[in-house]
């Protein structure tokens, strides 16, 4: 169940930055993690602002069936090796777009509310997904090997094929965000007068959702289904507190995503044996609080202080004029 | 007490003492926050474990309940700080305190030997295995008891705040007026369902979990119109998901909470479409009529002018 | 009042929300060149009467059209600013970039604003007094401020008609001056303007034409002729604000 690092934790009690890039494991395992969290933030800061974030956590999970599919079809049917990223992605990408879709439509027909329309969707999708997981272990599918790391990722799994496959798909999903960029900003701050503009809601909201998909389900390998929610929103929120402009906090949240993803697993491989996509949360919300907090325009800690003083300013004030009256 | 008769019982218990609070769950659109609490108790879990050494014990239950509150209390705390957007604040604390639990569990944190898969959707025959014996005489899984004794709290507490409850999720300004200290009683409200959560995962796991809660009572929401009939409906269809569950994992010889979760997601659209098309057939049966209607009394507003 | 072209028009609309009626057969006209005040009480369909002559609402009964063409083609000649509270004034935006969003119509897919939409959108902060704040958040400003930039996006839209939701909710006295200033300019250019109001006081301030809606129409037609005490009371149906009004007008 457990990530099988043993054969990297022989170094690990001794692993500086040198040692470290100068592998070509450890080389890889830092870029797939970083272009994933690059990918997973910049996309995600559209997310944020649609007010999207808890559907990228059914997302996440209803993207496990889909990539289990698309193995269990890549070995029985195709003969192929089904832990083959491209496969997988296209497989969670359906599923995720699915759950995704049934967690909208229960919402708008039925009086179920969207929260529980969600709960719905993503459990259903997730229990189906273990019950396959199940399947596939207790069966003697080839290449079967670490398929329970799709759950938590494994970093050291990433190879040079699946780093080209994440840049590829990274770089086909930024494009959209750049191409788009216009549109994209218009819906998601003022989608009366982008309708009214006519601009099309349907195709912005089509090509919006398809970045956020591929965002999550981009993360499988190297941090798994169920954590990938943190990568998508974690970062875009941190971003929020240093910047006032969209490109901004894009990038910002790109990068914060990219570098909290690389700095991440460098740490899971050098703690040794443990899986990438927890280590890699933590980073990112340890961000997080430092921007709430130190943010210099939003900090909660200076508005809060602010607050108190211009509180006790107005109690002297109010004392004062109501002694004098 | 046979074994197999137990696994069933348990099953039963447990879907029913996580589907009664689920309705008020529901009502109050806390889904998503129980989502987040039941990724949370997953260290609480652990630390518990590592302290008391036993999963059932009440005093680990009530302990890491406390994380689940966490998720509670941050999440309103983000909110109120005003910075950060739409529903976020809901997703960003409970990853990572869910992150602390799988790295505590993939490091044998103080050797506890959990298996992750266990810890996502847990194991309702290993949880079933210890037995209760009184007198030498074997009377079921002792889990089955902690369960029932659970049951009896939920439905107990249900009973004595259900008036309290219903105004506070239909009329919170008019609850507040009353004197209901609608904050206290969600947090209680809240922690039950935490207690729940923890007290449930032996069974059936952190993420699974949230369907026993929630998707019984979203299927009796459909298809009914007072509370003391939702709550019927709901404890039927509870107990129904899980002997299908339990059946049909028996036969594909596979996880019963997994099989529970898909047979309750099932049932849901099962019963959503039957009820749209029932609705459907009694609108077209007055079709005729109803639209004359909506005409005739548009017609009469139009003419007054 | 037949001889002037209407600028918009709509004919037999109604609208349902689920199964509650909303707007009931709406014949409503807007003569070109006039403001057009909408009043109402809470709930009477105001901003549900813009939506459905804009398309953003499906009608159940009737249609809208615009200088006597379907809105589809004439986009360009109508503007819009939103109501204060429908905002996200969290959204990462700065005052210059929301009026530069006045030219996405124009641009139309893909294409981005350069130089020339910027000075356009410069132009029309500085017509509201906004030029100094143009690198501000949105968030970052007053009431006021807030619906003067909104103000100025419009007006970098040029449009012949426009629409405004509650452009006075929560604005200083300083504020609805400048942009009163601003509404009898584009009036004196012939621009037709509707708005959405609902302090019963001040309508006749800067309308020459009102209609008291409440979920169909009222009273429709130029100001002091339309906007009488048996009108109002009709379209309020006794409501406390209404009855406070006429009881300090006399």
């Amino acid at each position: 169940m457990v990530p099988k690092l043993s054969w990297l934790r022989l170094d690990s009690h001794h692993m500086d930055p040198v040692e470290f890039f100068s592998n070509h494991i450890f080389r890889m395992v830092f870029l797939g993690t970083t272009v994933i969290g690059l990918v997973a933030g910049a996309l995600g800061a559209f997310a944020y602002l649609r007010k999207q974030s808890l559907i990228s956590d059914v997302i996440g999970h209803a993207a496990l069936p889909g990539a289990l599919l698309a193995f269990l079809a890549a070995v029985t049917m195709f003969g192929v090796n089904g832990r083959s990223m491209l496969l997988l992605v296209i497989g969670a990408v359906i599923t995720g777009t699915l759950a995704a879709l049934f967690a909208n439509t229960i919402a708008a027909r039925t009086k179920v509310a969207i929260d529980t329309a969600m709960a719905i969707s993503m459990t259903t999708f997730f229990g189906f997904g273990m019950l396959l997981l199940r399947f596939i272990t207790n069966n003697p599918f080839p290449g079967k090997g670490g398929i329970q790391d799709y759950l938590f990722g494994n970093a050291a799994s990433i190879t040079r094929a699946d780093l080209t496959t994440s840049i590829a798909v990274g770089a086909l999903a930024m494009g959209l965000m750049v191409v788009f960029w216009k549109e994209f900003t218009l819906r998601s701050f003022d989608p009366v007068l982008s309708t009214m503009l006519g601009f099309k809601a349907r195709i912005i909201d089509t090509l919006m959702f398809t970045t956020i998909v591929i965002a999550i389900v981009i993360g499988v390998k190297a941090v798994g289904f169920v954590l990938m929610v943190a990568f998508v929103v974690t970062p875009p929120a941190a971003a929020r507190q240093w910047t006032n402009t969209l490109p901004g906090m894009v990038m910002l949240s790109g990068l914060i995503g990219g570098l909290g993803s690389g700095f991440g697993a460098y740490l899971s491989i050098s703690l040794g044996n443990v899986p990438t996509g927890p280590v890699i949360v933590l980073v990112l919300f340890a961000i997080l609080l430092f921007s709430l907090l130190a943010s210099p325009k939003r900090s909660v800690v200076i508005t809060a202080l602010r607050r108190m003083r211009a509180r006790r300013a107005l109690k002297q004030e109010l004392i004062s004029e109501g002694s004098t009256r | 007490m046979s074994y197999i008769l137990g696994v069933v019982l348990l099953a039963c218990t447990t879907a029913l003492t996580c589907a009664l609070p689920g309705v008020f769950v529901v009502l109050r659109k806390h889904s998503m926050i129980v989502d987040g609490i039941s990724h949370a108790v997953l260290p609480g879990i652990i630390i518990g474990f590592a302290i008391v050494g036993d999963l059932d014990s009440p005093v680990l239950i009530l302990g890491a309940a406390v994380t689940g509150l966490l998720v509670v209390l941050g999440n309103e705390w983000l909110t109120e700080t005003g910075l950060l957007a739409g529903d976020a604040p809901q997703g960003l604390i409970f990853p990572s305190l869910f992150a602390v639990g799988i790295l505590m569990v993939s490091m044998d944190f103080q050797h506890v030997h959990l298996d992750t898969h266990v810890a996502l959707v847990g194991d309702m025959n290993l949880a079933a295995v210890i037995p209760l014996t009184v007198g030498g005489v074997n009377i079921g899984p002792e889990y089955l008891y902690v369960m029932l004794g659970l049951l009896l709290l939920n439905a107990g507490f249900i009973a004595v705040f259900s008036r309290a409850l219903k105004i506070t999720t239909f009329a919170r300004q008019f609850a507040e007026i009353l004197g209901i200290r609608t904050r206290l009683l969600n947090t209680a409200f809240m922690f039950l369902v935490s207690v729940t959560v923890v007290a449930a995962f032996n069974a059936v796991g952190a993420i699974l979990v949230i369907s026993l809660l929630v998707v019984p009572a979203a299927t009796a929401q459909l298809i009914s119109t007072r509370l003391s009939v939702m709550f019927a409906l709901t404890a039927a269809i509870a107990i129904i998901g899980a002997l299908a569950g339990f059946w049909i994992a028996y036969v594909l010889d596979t996880g019963t909470s997994a099989a529970m979760a898909v047979f309750y997601g099932v049932l849901f659209v099962a019963v959503a479409v039957a009820e749209r098309t029932a609705t459907r057939l009694r609108r077209n049966r007055h079709q005729d009529v109803k639209s004359e209607e909506t005409s005739a009394t548009l017609v009469r507003s139009a003419s007054v002018r | 009042m037949t001889s002037t072209p209407l600028a918009c028009e709509s004919q037999d609309l109604s609208v349902v929300y689920r199964d509650e009626p909303v707007l009931r057969h709406v014949n409503f006209r807007v003569p070109t060149g006039s403001v057009m005040g909408i009043v109402g009480p809470n709930g009477a369909g105001k901003s549900t009467l813009i939506k459905a002559m804009l398309g953003l609402v499906k009608p159940l009964t009737g249609h809208a059209t615009f200088f006597g063409q379907p809105f589809g083609d004439v986009r360009k000649r109508v503007g819009y600013m939103p109501q204060s509270a429908s905002v996200d004034w969290d959204f990462p935006t700065t005052v210059i970039d929301l009026a530069v969003m006045g030219t996405y119509g124009e641009l139309g897919w893909i294409r981005r604003p350069g130089k020339a939409e910027r000075a356009r959108a410069m132009a029309a902060l500085e017509m509201t007094g906004m030029q100094d704040f143009a690198s501000r958040q949105i968030g970052e400003l007053s009431g006021g401020q807030r619906q003067r930039a909104f103000l100025a996006r419009a007006l970098v839209q040029a449009p012949d008609l426009y629409f405004m939701d509650e452009p006075f909710q929560g604005i200083d006295a300083k504020s609805q001056q400048a942009m009163i200033e601003v509404l009898k300019d584009l009036s004196a250019q012939g621009k037709t303007i509707v708005i959405v109001h609902h302090h019963l006081a001040s309508v006749l301030d800067f309308c020459d034409h009102v209609t008291l809606l409440n979920k169909r129409i009222i009273a429709s037609g130029p100001g002091p002729e339309t906007f009488t005490k048996d009108n109002i009371r009709m379209a309020y149906e006794a409501s406390d604000g209404a009855e406070a009004f006429l009881a300090e007008a006399g």
